[in-house]
């Protein structure tokens, strides 16, 4: 009996375990955990008004959960069945979401679309849309925007000194002490050289993706030579920039080893930690080519601005939902004006609204917050969107086949193998070669 | 003559090797022989309920008046072959007889924007779900059948065919073990063979980040990705050798500085002039009560470019500049060596303990004899207790070294693959087993990961069968009863 009884309870132990692997049928949404109870409060007050503006009930219990936004779309084409309702990802992610057939469903509601189109910079609605068997969908809807700035210490650099390379350089040798640290050297935090424009002009002959094209690559420009040219004299300096090491950039920032270091909006916090009050937040600066590194039609004396990817943040949603029926309604609310104005004041999200900088008021605030949020949108102007929306393969090829490596190798004169201008521009060439093909020439 | 003998002797190696392969294959043949001849006997020989009970489950029990056990394996059948013919949908896709087409096509329709694509993945792993069920289905069936024949010789020889208390009450009893591992077995054929197979199978498949399920069908692809290792371009034939090297290098050190390491500790303490064993004991013990992942972050924060050591090696003038221990890219041994000695002072404990208690054990009369035969200290411990450490330990010291093969935290934590070899993913300091990480967690390519997981097995099966069976351990397993 006693034995019956114990192979019953495991049947029953069994069954459980079993049951609760199953799921319920709310109507889900994926925010960034730092946003996780702002939408959460956000999304009870649109049931409310929902079913005060209705005569049935909203059919469906939302749950708005956390998740981490840089792998929100990795986790989902994991199980698109048990995946978000809505979720939001970085507008990079949108190729490897609508490969083949697409896992995202498209915008099709005219409010919406509209909304998208009053709303957002031009830069932005390019990347949100992306041909799916050769038609072109809008797929999602931005709401925050970010890119790379400059965190620096106060105590060592002025604001004077900040604008330029040169200047806080300048700070580094009087304090001996390093320039610059980096948050990685992967391609998008080499971006702040890779994207560098002639300040004068605002334009480079760099081209990545260009109109989505994937042999549409350029990296052999006289400009781009010279870029790595000074960022080789910038690195290989002892008190210049620095790889990043296994101490980490907050150790680095917090320590005084570094002065500065390049990074974004997501970074704000752990470097607030590491200087404190000291901490100042400005654009990315300026540098000027010298005889040393001027090259074919660029000539010394030229200046250069530091450039960045920008990236928007949307809202995507769900292909072949059971809630689709009221999907687009709940990202015309999550993404408009007066929610993005709100999510910026309660939860700091930068937002993608294209007037933000004169309409909202709290970009106008004496915070440092603040101060992060005017540097951002100045540094719009300096960046580009990250061009690998439109196909799965251009962001595995731009940062996963070694490039950014090869990038690296130039700047740090990796085994002195790149004093000489030749061979800065054949690795250029097989840098290009790989962004066009995803293949390292042999 | 020597070279001779070798030769003769490394023929009769592979000979053995050869006819032990060849056994193996006629005892399974005539296993399925006999199994096949029984059951066409069964059939001959049984009743007309035994007969039915080929084409239907069941019957026989019926045919026996054994309602209960006739009607739950009638049901099985009855679930059986509606699973088969109807073929219902888990996440829009088939399970059943129509999972078996899909697990040879992996999907025909890819669709586009409004409707959606076949799941190759989906289609691989249900269709090896059904061919498991199938197998113990017809396992199932063949227990039918066998019960209803059991019953018909019973009814021959006099007795009353059991009734279902009188079964269960035997497999409450009598086969209890059955009972019990049943739950077991499938158990381990759900969650350990099926999943299994199925990674074995995506070695075989273009399944990768150019193929994301759901998305794009995937296709079989044969043996290319195997191939891809001998080509010559692209990361997985440039990589990995070097990895798979490194790997071996690995193994072995971090095993045997672990056991000698260990051994030597566990001597020391031992030694009857050292006082407080016991709190040195405990002393080392503290490693192991820690969790190991703090203990290795808070080794990587000592080691850092900046971190504690190389303040402290700098402050004192030892060193100018800081040393970078685990990130050193003109010279990966550096970080290899600091890993390998990190791994030490992880490890030791766990060999010092074990040692311990074996030379508690070793029995005195062991040493009596030798000290009357005359033997000093150095015979008796190369003699004796050496030889009592490896008899008992050989079996943790494969273990530990395939454990050491397929060793992630200590890697992933203190470097993550660092140094890193430019314009790759696998870095210096990367086993086959963080690559494989790398490969299928972050570049979602699953076909090469598999591929790397299916050569990591096979190496770690061999090193462990050839080992274990040259073990005295194994040649000599009665000594100790």
């Amino acid at each position: 009996m006693k034995k019956l009884l114990f192979m019953l309870v495991l049947a029953v132990a069994s069954v459980s375990v079993l049951a609760g692997c199953s799921g319920g049928n709310a109507l889900v949404i994926w925010v960034g955990s730092e946003s996780q109870e702002f939408y959460a409060e956000k999304m009870d007050l649109y049931v409310e008004e929902y079913n005060s503006t209705h005569e049935e009930k909203f059919p469906y219990k939302i749950s708005v959960l956390a998740a981490d936004t840089g792998t929100a779309a990795a986790t989902f084409l994991d199980d698109p069945e048990a995946g978000a309702d809505i979720f939001t990802v970085a507008h990079d992610n949108l190729g490897k979401l609508t490969a083949g057939s697409s896992a995202i469903a498209p915008v099709t509601n005219p409010d919406l679309l509209a909304q998208i189109a009053a709303d957002n910079p031009d830069p932005f609605l390019e990347v949100i849309k992306a041909s799916v068997g050769g038609v072109e969908y809008t797929f999602g809807v931005p709401y925050v925007a970010q890119d790379l700035v400059l965190y620096y210490n106060t105590d060592y650099i002025t604001a004077t000194q900040v604008e330029t390379w040169e200047g806080i350089l300048d700070a580094a040798i009087a304090s001996n002490k390093q320039a610059l640290s980096l948050t990685g050297t992967d391609g998008f935090n080499n971006s702040f050289l890779v994207l560098a424009r002639n300040a004068e002009t605002n334009e480079s002959t760099l081209k990545i993706y260009e109109g989505g094209v994937q042999e549409e690559c350029y990296a052999r420009g006289d400009d781009t030579v010279a870029v790595m040219k000074w960022g080789q004299r910038f690195f290989t300096h002892p008190n210049g920039a620095k790889a990043p090491t296994d101490s980490g950039w907050e150790t680095e920032l917090h320590n005084v080893i570094s002065l500065s270091v390049i990074a974004g909006s997501w970074d704000f916090g752990p470097a607030k930690a590491a200087l404190g009050s000291k901490l100042g937040v400005a654009v990315l600066p300026t540098f000027t080519i010298t005889e040393d590194d001027a090259y074919g039609t660029v000539e010394a004396g030229t200046v250069f601005q530091s450039g960045t990817f920008v990236d928007t943040k949307m809202f995507v949603m769900k292909k072949n939902s059971e809630k689709a029926a009221y999907l687009q309604d709940i990202m015309l609310y999550l993404s408009s004006k007066e929610m993005q104005e709100e999510s910026f004041e309660e939860a700091e999200n930068l937002p993608a609204y294209k007037n933000a900088p004169i309409e909202f008021e709290a970009f106008l605030e004496d915070t440092v917050e603040a101060e992060l949020a005017r540097a951002q949108v100045e540094m719009f102007q300096y960046g580009m969107p990250q061009p690998f929306g439109y196909s799965t393969k251009f962001n595995t090829y731009y940062y996963s086949k070694g490039a950014p490596d090869l990038i690296m190798d130039i700047l740090e004169n990796t085994d002195d193998l790149f004093t000489e201008d030749s061979a800065i521009l054949a690795q250029l060439e097989i840098i290009e070669t790989i962004w066009k093909t995803g293949i390292r020439p042999e | 003559m020597q070279n001779l003998e070798q030769r003769v002797g490394k023929h009769c190696r592979f000979s053995r090797f050869i006819s032990g392969f060849a056994r193996f294959f006629r005892r399974t043949w005539n296993g399925m022989q006999k199994r096949i001849k029984a059951f066409a006997f069964r059939f001959k020989d049984g009743s007309v309920g035994t007969k039915l009970s080929h084409f239907v489950a069941g019957a026989g029990n019926f045919y026996h008046k054994q309602f209960i056990k006739g009607s739950l394996y009638l049901l099985l059948y009855v679930g059986f072959l509606y699973l088969m013919i109807f073929s219902p949908e888990v996440n829009s896709t088939p399970i059943g007889f129509k999972a078996l087409i899909n697990f040879i096509t992996l999907g025909t329709e890819a669709g586009d924007i409004f409707t959606p694509t076949d799941n190759s993945m989906l289609m691989l792993l249900f269709g090896v779900v059904t061919i498991g069920i199938i197998f113990i289905y017809v396992f199932a069936h063949m227990s039918s059948i066998s019960s209803s024949y059991k019953a018909d010789l019973d009814v021959r020889d006099g007795r009353h065919p059991s009734t279902f208390k009188e079964d269960l009450n035997d497999l409450m009893d009598g086969r209890f073990h059955v009972a019990m591992l049943t739950p077991a077995l499938i158990g381990i054929i759900v969650f350990t063979v099926l999943p299994t197979i199925f990674m074995i199978l995506i070695a075989f498949t273009n399944f990768d980040s150019a193929h994301p399920a759901g998305q794009v069908l995937f296709d079989w692809v044969g043996f290319e990705n195997f191939a891809n290792i001998f080509s010559g371009t692209g990361e997985i034939s440039v990589r990995f050798g070097p990895v798979l090297g490194w790997t071996m290098v690995w193994a072995f050190f971090a095993t045997s500085t672990n056991y000698i390491g260990g051994i030597l500790l566990a001597l020391l303490i031992n030694k009857k002039q050292i006082k407080l064993k016991k709190l040195w004991r405990t002393v080392f013990v503290i490693t192991i009560a820690l969790p190991q992942f703090i203990s290795l972050l808070a080794m990587r924060n000592l080691l850092s470019e900046y971190g504690p050591i190389n303040s402290f090696l700098i402050n004192v003038g030892f060193i100018d500049q800081p040393i970078q221990f685990l990130a050193n890219a003109s010279n990966p041994w550096t970080a290899r060596i600091t890993i390998i000695v990190i791994n030490i002072w992880i490890g030791v404990p766990y060999t010092m303990l074990m040692t311990s208690g074996i030379l508690m054990n070793v029995p005195a009369d062991l040493y009596e004899a030798a000290q009357i035969d005359g033997a000093n200290k150095r015979q008796t411990f190369f003699n004796i207790t050496v030889p009592y450490i490896l008899f008992v330990t050989a079996p943790y010291l494969i273990t530990s070294f395939i454990g050491n093969i397929t060793s992630f935290n200590v890697i992933y934590l203190l470097t993550g693959g660092a140094p890193t070899v430019s314009g790759y993913k696998a870095g210096s300091t990367d086993l086959l087993v963080t690559w494989l990480y790398k490969l299928t967690i972050d570049e979602s390519e699953y076909n090469i990961g598999s591929v790397v997981a299916i050569i990591t097995f096979i190496i770690t099966a061999t090193v462990t069968l050839i080992s274990y069976r040259r073990s005295k351990t194994y040649k000599e397993e009665d000594a100790f009863q």
